[in-house]
């Protein structure tokens, strides 16, 4: 399965900081972004980069068939996430860990992954996937 | 003044992945001598999962390192990419980390080339574009998924981790550079040919007239250079293929045990390549009291070794704990076996 160039290319820095879109008139944050907030309707939207944020762990599921281009990425772990402080809910990869380890309310952090490979030499898809947050006593950003 | 003298490490960052493979494993596996991960120093590696690459690394670093120095990505006029693990053969490595960090598309952007030292080698480069004024900070990474073929005793050791520094003015570092040397030579003791999965390498050919002959040579080079003995420092970082070779090379040179010991990483995650001297600089510098003097010196195959003499500041203390520690992602593991391993470093083949 290939993805034409384009479409990675256009949205690769939103993947890459988690750029989302913040509506001007009802402040509600939207990833994928989106040039009409899906809230109001209003088509004043400023972009945001949530890639520093903390997130709760809401919901996952575990898949066992995956479609073509995911089967190495087996098991594969979807999860709903909630921003810290934007409150942005966000379907994503959960990475480094194992089902058993997930539980509702974990705190989550964003990272840079490797989504898909097109074959041994096509192109390599990068994107966010969510993690377990690394949390340190002595790290005053977690 | 000397160039070096201008410039300094003004944030630092670290990544290793969360999965371990213990070496008893490899022995078991391959029928290698139950002794030899015990010879070899190292306990266990640290192995990128099957959704990481050096790039995927070499952002986290990166990321970190921004976070200590506390800059806006767009002052970085230079990523440069230290590997020897590129995801892709042709195309930078260097503009997905740069465009990822926030740096595009005012600065420079390359994939560095020279084994196990070629983030070395940025190191130095990066002391001259600050040093001249071209560009304001620059951000050198050095990052590897180290290959090795399976059953080889390359394998023991061959790991996954990187480390990241933004290099900038002496005003504003947390350490800083007093001087540098490097020292190399054609020396063929461990290669990969295009094409070639794994590297070859010259057996007990890495040792005397490769690691150390121009580790050795960079040091004195740089004692030389500065009037320095090794009584004068602190702390001694040097590369680490395996948790023998530093110890071997820092009797050799008149360094104590106690000063290389804090920096010395490779027996909990093995020899991580690009990341291996800097990832134990990292550590150092999580430690390092103000005033005090570390003495870098990576190596790479091909061969060739640099030498850093290195001041630590008073804003030492401010960077540590901005961004996770060296210690904090030693903590983070879990220990997978031979299978896992293989899927996730791609030795099983796979028709796509």
């Amino acid at each position: 399965m290939r993805i034409s160039i384009p479409p990675y290319w256009r949205t690769r820095i939103h993947k890459y900081r988690l750029v989302a879109t913040r509506c001007k008139k009802c402040s509600v944050t939207l990833y994928p972004p989106s040039n009409i907030c899906r809230y109001c309707g209003s088509r004043e939207v400023d972009q945001v980069e949530l890639i520093n944020e903390k997130a709760r762990l809401i919901t996952w599921t575990v898949i066992y068939s995956a479609m073509e281009g995911f089967e190495k990425y087996k098991p594969l772990i979807i999860g709903i996430v909630e921003t810290a402080e934007s409150k942005t809910k966000i379907l994503t990869l959960l990475t480094d860990v194992l089902p058993s380890e997930l539980k509702p309310g974990m705190i989550m952090e964003p990272v840079i992954r490797k989504i898909r490979e097109e074959g041994e030499a096509g192109l390599i898809h990068y994107g966010v996937a969510f993690r377990p947050a690394l949390i340190s006593e002595n790290t005053k950003t977690s | 003044m000397l160039p070096e003298e201008k410039t300094g490490i003004v944030g630092w960052g670290v990544y290793i992945p969360r999965w371990r493979l213990n070496l008893r494993e490899i022995v078991e596996v391959w029928g290698f001598n139950p002794e030899q991960p015990e010879e070899l120093g190292v306990s266990e590696k640290s192995v990128g999962g099957v959704d990481e690459d050096a790039v995927t690394m070499g952002i986290e670093a990166a990321r970190n390192a921004i976070l200590r120095a506390g800059i806006n990505p767009r002052e970085i006029g230079a990523v440069w990419f230290g590997t020897e693990s590129k995801p892709y053969a042709v195309k930078p490595s260097a503009t997905i980390v740069a465009e990822a960090i926030g740096a595009t598309p005012y600065s420079m952007a390359t994939d560095w080339e020279f084994a196990c030292r070629a983030a070395s080698e940025a190191i130095r480069a990066s002391i001259g574009v600050v040093a001249s004024g071209l560009v304001k900070y620059t951000l050198v990474v050095g990052s590897d998924t180290a290959q090795a073929n399976p059953g080889d005793v390359l394998e023991f050791t061959a790991s996954s981790a990187a480390t990241a520094l933004v290099i900038g003015d002496r005003g504003n570092a947390a350490a800083y550079f007093e001087a540098s040397a490097t020292y190399v030579t054609d020396t063929p003791d461990f290669w990969r040919r295009d094409h070639s999965k794994y590297p070859l390498h010259g057996e007990a050919f890495t040792g005397e007239p490769s690691y150390f002959k121009h580790i050795v040579g960079a040091v004195k080079t740089l004692l030389e250079k500065t009037g320095l003995k090794p009584e004068d420092f602190d702390y001694a970082v040097f590369h680490q293929p395996n948790a023998t070779f530093p110890m071997r090379v820092s009797r050799i040179l008149g360094f104590p045990k106690e000063k290389i010991t804090p920096g010395l990483i490779t027996p909990y995650i093995g020899n991580s390549y690009n990341s291996s001297a800097l990832i134990g600089l990292a550590r150092v510098l999580e430690i390092a009291k103000p005033g005090q003097r570390i003495l870098l010196a990576p190596f790479g195959s091909g061969a060739g070794s640099d030498a850093f003499s290195i001041i630590v500041t008073d804003k030492i203390e401010e960077r540590k704990y901005k961004a996770p520690t060296v210690d904090d992602y030693l903590k983070r593991k879990y220990t997978i076996n031979y299978s896992l391993y293989s899927k996730y470093r791609g030795l099983i083949y796979r028709v796509e």
